[in-house]
């Protein structure tokens, strides 16, 4: 699992740094026909700070599917490989355990943020983005690590799935309908009040029409990350363990 | 004066809305004790095994290990307490060494005395580097049962501890838990295999739907053994209705007819006079004691 994660978020850095050179010649990107139109319209200009919001979009939305395929291994496995018994009568409180299995994720997610952003940096180097500045590069550094907590906290309700649910399918399912909803909320113009939209909303994904969200929206986001860690080890305190 | 019981079990009742696993189960085990909970499947093993270690909660009764009652809170208890529950489990990518290194780390547990010592007491040596998905179904339990000894616990709870082992292995295991009951671990255990538990087992509790329907020494039920009359006719029916008219019940069983009247067992020799007289002579004639695995379906009401 950890090397899929870091060869999914080299992937998707490769292929925003890609549109970014696509951006950098026109008439190359009109050569291409389809795919130079889209870019056009995903990135707008192909500079550093462009680049950077496209890499916290990247975290905001491919973050929600990775973040969450590894809370949902991490919990999901120990039913799927019947080991979850063995975590049940230690000295090591179930509380303990399962926090630290929030903080493996929260850490391997952040992780894979900043991997994400050494990446963009190199890639924005090898093809010669202008308009680098330090003050850029922290305040897209810092987007995208703001990004990536607020994705880290919507994601934890789906460790509640794949342990109630005793397997991944549980967390997956729950993962998927959180995502899709989060697309349709964000559509219907609600989306600075759906945590699982706040993220993607805060990178300007939608374009600078939409307003970003506020106090609420990040309020709830805190508030699911906490909701979802706190049900997680209550039911693995309190539920019956008998399969 | 401290609790010198291993297990207290009172009362202990597990209802799934309207099935009831376990029924008020109460029993008992002592430090040095190897006690064998028998039953059929369904019958309640694992989830009481389940309760005991807290995995389960009770919807009444109570428990207590070496003298701390379970409670959701409690977790001291368990560094005494080692467990293998249904099939062994183990992360597959990782080694048999590793596998127990994991173990020994949530058991609070220091440097790598204790993984060599449970590797070598349990015969894992040539397994230890090889991950654990390779491993056939006895090495697995091996594994399995090196998880719940590495800490040298006081109390050990095995759920078929004996499943998937060769002939050699199971003699080990035998050896083992013999070794350990020695040293004052009290051993609870549950099997379906019940040579291995006549062998093994100070104390036997049997249970039938929930219930729990006979406990005492593995010596008393074998005791329990009635002794009968096995009679073989050529002509059954015959038989049976000159021995109706004797006022003597027999009944089928395979190719000849059981007696198990006290007088019957004690005068072989007027059945045999009775039956000649009716034109049915015995071809056979023996007084036969029931086997451990008679009297356990006897218990359990499938004979």
């Amino acid at each position: 699992m950890p090397w899929v994660t870091f060869g999914a978020f080299t992937l998707v850095g490769a292929f925003g740094g890609l549109i970014m050179f696509i951006l950098q010649d026109l008439n190359r990107a009109r050569s291409l026909g389809l795919l130079g139109t889209k870019a056009a319209l995903t990135a707008g200009t192909a500079d550093w700070s462009a680049y950077f919001a496209l890499l916290s979009q990247i975290v905001a939305v491919g973050g929600a599917v990775l973040f969450g395929l590894i809370v949902v291994w991490l919990f999901g496995r120990e039913f799927s490989q019947d080991t979850a018994k063995d975590l049940l009568a230690l000295p090591t409180a179930r509380t303990t355990i399962v926090g630290a299995k929030f903080a493996v994720a929260a850490a391997w997610s952040l992780l894979l943020g900043g991997y994400l952003f050494l990446l963009g940096l190199l890639i924005g180097a090898v093809i010669g983005l202008p308009g680098w500045s330090t003050a850029t590069a922290l305040s897209g550094l810092t987007k995208l690590l703001v990004t990536a907590v607020l994705t880290v906290l919507v994601v934890t309700p789906f460790a509640l799935a794949a342990s109630a649910g005793r397997g991944y399918l549980a967390g997956i399912a729950v993962m998927i309908a959180a995502v899709f909803l989060a697309q349709v909320v964000a559509l219907l113009g609600y989306g600075r009040y759906f945590p699982w939209s706040v993220p993607a909303l805060y990178t300007d994904i939608a374009g600078p029409d939409r307003d970003p969200p506020g106090p609420l929206g990040f309020t709830l986001v805190v508030l699911i990350g906490v909701a979802g860690i706190a049900a997680t080890v209550a039911w693995w305190r309190h539920a019956d363990h008998d399969r | 004066m401290g609790d010198t019981r291993a297990i207290d079990a009172e009362r202990l009742t597990k209802r799934y809305g309207e099935v009831v696993a376990v029924d008020e189960l109460s029993f008992t085990v002592a430090p040095g004790e190897i006690y064998a909970l028998l039953g059929l499947n369904g019958a309640g093993k694992t989830t009481t095994i389940r309760m005991l270690l807290g995995m389960v909660r009770p919807t009444c009764g109570r428990v207590s290990l070496l003298g701390t009652r379970i409670r959701p809170r409690v977790r001291a208890v368990w560094s005494r307490v080692g467990y293998l529950v249904e099939t062994p489990a183990a992360y597959p990518d990782l080694t048999v060494a590793e596998n127990l290194a994991v173990a020994a780390r949530l058991r609070g547990l220091t440097g790598d005395g204790p993984i060599a010592d449970v590797i070598a007491r349990l015969g894992l040596e040539p397994y230890a580097h090889r991950r654990a998905r390779t491993l056939s179904l006895g090495n697995a339990q091996r594994l399995g049962l090196a998880k719940a000894l590495i800490h040298r616990p006081e109390l050990l709870v095995l759920d078929e501890p004996a499943n998937g082992l060769d002939p050699a292995g199971v003699a080990e295991i035998r050896a083992l838990l013999g070794e350990l009951a020695h040293d004052g671990v009290a051993v609870l255990l549950s099997s379906h295999i019940l040579t291995e538990v006549a062998r093994l087992a100070t104390r036997i509790g049997v249970l039938d739907r929930g219930r729990l329907v006979w406990t005492g020494a593995t010596t008393d039920l074998v005791a329990q053994a009635r002794p009968r009359l096995n009679v073989v006719v050529s002509d059954r029916t015959a038989a049976v209705a000159a021995l109706r008219t004797a006022g003597h019940t027999a009944e089928r069983d395979g190719d000849g007819l059981l007696l198990d009247s006290e007088h019957a067992v004690r005068h072989p020799d007027e059945i045999a006079t009775l039956l000649v007289a009716a034109g049915c002579p015995p071809t056979r004639l023996a007084v036969e004691q029931d086997d451990l695995e008679t009297c356990f379906l006897r218990l359990v009401g499938q004979r």
